[in-house]
């Protein structure tokens, strides 16, 4: 049996948009990274097209989970555009919109194919977005690969994510939520569906399919990066050579 | 030589002309020594008072002097500090001898840094014209006066390269094809001001000219590569507008924290 693996990323940015159920002109969020944006960021990486079915279905078939590390704020946009050339107005539509969120995504799966999905990221074919085209991440989304982990394991112990200006301003929460979907062993239990299972990212038919996400808290984990503030002491190179004095 | 910290009580009046005008600053860190008078001009290669103001939350800014002799800054204290809590365990300064650090230093040595500068060019902007002293005023030409290698050489350190695998852009230049030296060295800038003020208010004559000064602060890291040299920047300063709390580059050890920091 080949060896298993969790590839963990960071997403954040000023905005983000994870539509799940949205058509038409009201162009709705989840609040939490959907499945098909996550697998569509790492398929758009590796340079797989929109309609190549047979190279995203390995991809799409990854286990799935996302951790709430700043859920940030909701916000919408009513959006008034004219098309570029003629001038002639688009439909009105209103786009919904996570302000200033941070969230941990992970997929679980074959750590050959995960390796080489880290290193697209590192060279992307197509550049990530998060949700939306107009959503740039605001550092790269790579965060680590672990060997031989479980989903759950690595959710409980990548540090928090937080940015320094939101753990100044709140008290830190004792618990974070994860969104995970079943393991293939676990019984069903509580559970809600979200239609985001990619299927086809065919521009003419796309096609998501019903999905479960079990809604869990963990324990948080210490925030990464110890002390937001950097501070300069020079006072502190005089008690070092002190210190090796003595 | 010695180096003193100072806070200073941002709430006080005195404290926001001082911290307001870079010559009254000046006016008062040179009245912290009895043994200068305002009138003595100083050894060109001597050493020489100098002094930075370091903001690290909006009301905690401190002042800290390297000085050849013992500044007492009771004055300060009393204009801009703290002196009803003065007590024998808090002075409201501290002053420690600066010599250990100086004669430890030794080739190889790798050290965090922070200095504010003023840095300069002369340029001509056409054919013919005088040249004049002018400030840089992008980062990338910021960061590129103090990587100068004579200057490094000069001044006896050198900026610290990033491992490759840190490093954002891995051609070393921008789409552009650029240099960017921001992701090849351990080197930042955080603050750029630009300060104007009259040199005096008493000659006529200067006054619609105001005097400009463009400092920045540079954080990054630092290795010995002459000891000497960087005794002698440390106690001399570097570069132009020392009067104006310019030039002070001052060291801290690399701790655990300081190098995860990018």
């Amino acid at each position: 049996m080949s060896r298993t693996g969790v590839l963990v990323l960071r997403l954040a940015g000023p905005l983000q948009s994870w539509g799940a159920s949205s058509r038409f002109t009201r162009r709705t969020t989840e609040s939490a990274p959907t499945k098909s944006g996550v697998v569509g960021l790492l398929a758009a990486a590796a340079g797989i097209e929109r309609g190549d079915d047979t190279r995203l279905a390995p991809l799409a078939a990854l286990r799935f989970a996302v951790r709430i590390d700043q859920p940030g704020t909701r916000i919408r946009d009513f959006h008034t555009a004219h098309h570029g050339v003629t001038g002639a107005s688009m439909p009105l539509s209103e786009r919904f919109y996570l302000a200033d969120a941070v969230f941990v995504a992970a997929v679980e799966g074959d750590h050959a194919l995960l390796t080489g999905l880290r290193d697209a990221l590192g060279t992307p074919v197509y550049p990530p977005y998060l949700g939306r085209r107009s959503c740039p991440p605001s550092e790269p989304v790579d965060l680590a690969l672990h060997e031989d982990a479980r989903l759950e394991d690595v959710l409980t112990s990548v540090p928090w994510q937080a940015s320094a200006w939101y753990r100044r301003r709140h008290r830190i929460p004792q618990t974070l939520t994860v969104l995970r979907e079943t393991a293939a062993d676990e019984p069903a239990q509580a559970t809600d569906v979200l239609r985001d299972q990619p299927v086809s990212f065919d521009a003419a038919h796309r096609r998501h399919a019903l999905r479960t996400v079990v809604t869990a808290v963990v324990p948080i984990p210490i925030p990464a990066g110890g002390s937001p503030r950097d501070v300069h002491d020079p006072f502190a190179a005089l008690d070092v050579l002190e210190d090796e004095s003595a | 030589m010695f180096i003193s910290r100072f806070r200073v009580n941002t709430a006080r009046p005195g404290a926001r002309r001082l911290l307001s005008s870079p010559q009254a600053m000046h006016a008062a860190v040179m009245s912290s020594f009895p043994h200068i008078l305002p009138s003595d001009t100083p050894q060109p290669d001597a050493p020489r008072v100098l002094w930075r103001l370091d903001q690290r939350a909006r009301a905690e800014v401190l002042l800290y002097i390297v000085s050849p002799d013992r500044p007492d800054l009771t004055h300060l204290v009393e204009q801009a500090g703290w002196p009803a809590v003065a007590g024998p365990e808090n002075p409201g300064w501290q002053t420690r001898p600066y010599a250990p650090l100086l004669d430890r230093l030794t080739t190889g040595d790798r050290w965090a840094f922070r200095l504010t500068a003023n840095p300069v060019h002369t340029i001509r902007r056409k054919e013919g014209e005088p040249r004049k002293l002018t400030a840089h005023l992008t980062p990338v030409h910021q960061m590129g006066w103090l990587l100068d290698e004579e200057r490094q050489k000069r001044l006896g350190f050198r900026v610290c390269e990033k491992p490759a695998d840190r490093r954002l852009l891995p051609e070393g230049t921008t789409h552009h094809k650029r240099p960017h030296p921001g992701d090849r060295y351990e080197l930042a800038i955080r603050d750029t001001r630009s300060l104007s003020f009259d040199k005096s208010r008493d000659s006529g004559s200067r006054r619609d000219k105001p005097v400009t000064v463009v400092t920045v602060t540079f954080e990054g890291r630092l290795e010995v590569t002459d000891p000497d040299a960087l005794r002698r920047t440390l106690t001399q300063g570097i570069g132009r507008a020392r009067a104006y709390g310019c030039g002070l580059l001052t060291l801290s050890p690399l701790t655990q924290h300081a190098q995860k920091i990018p």
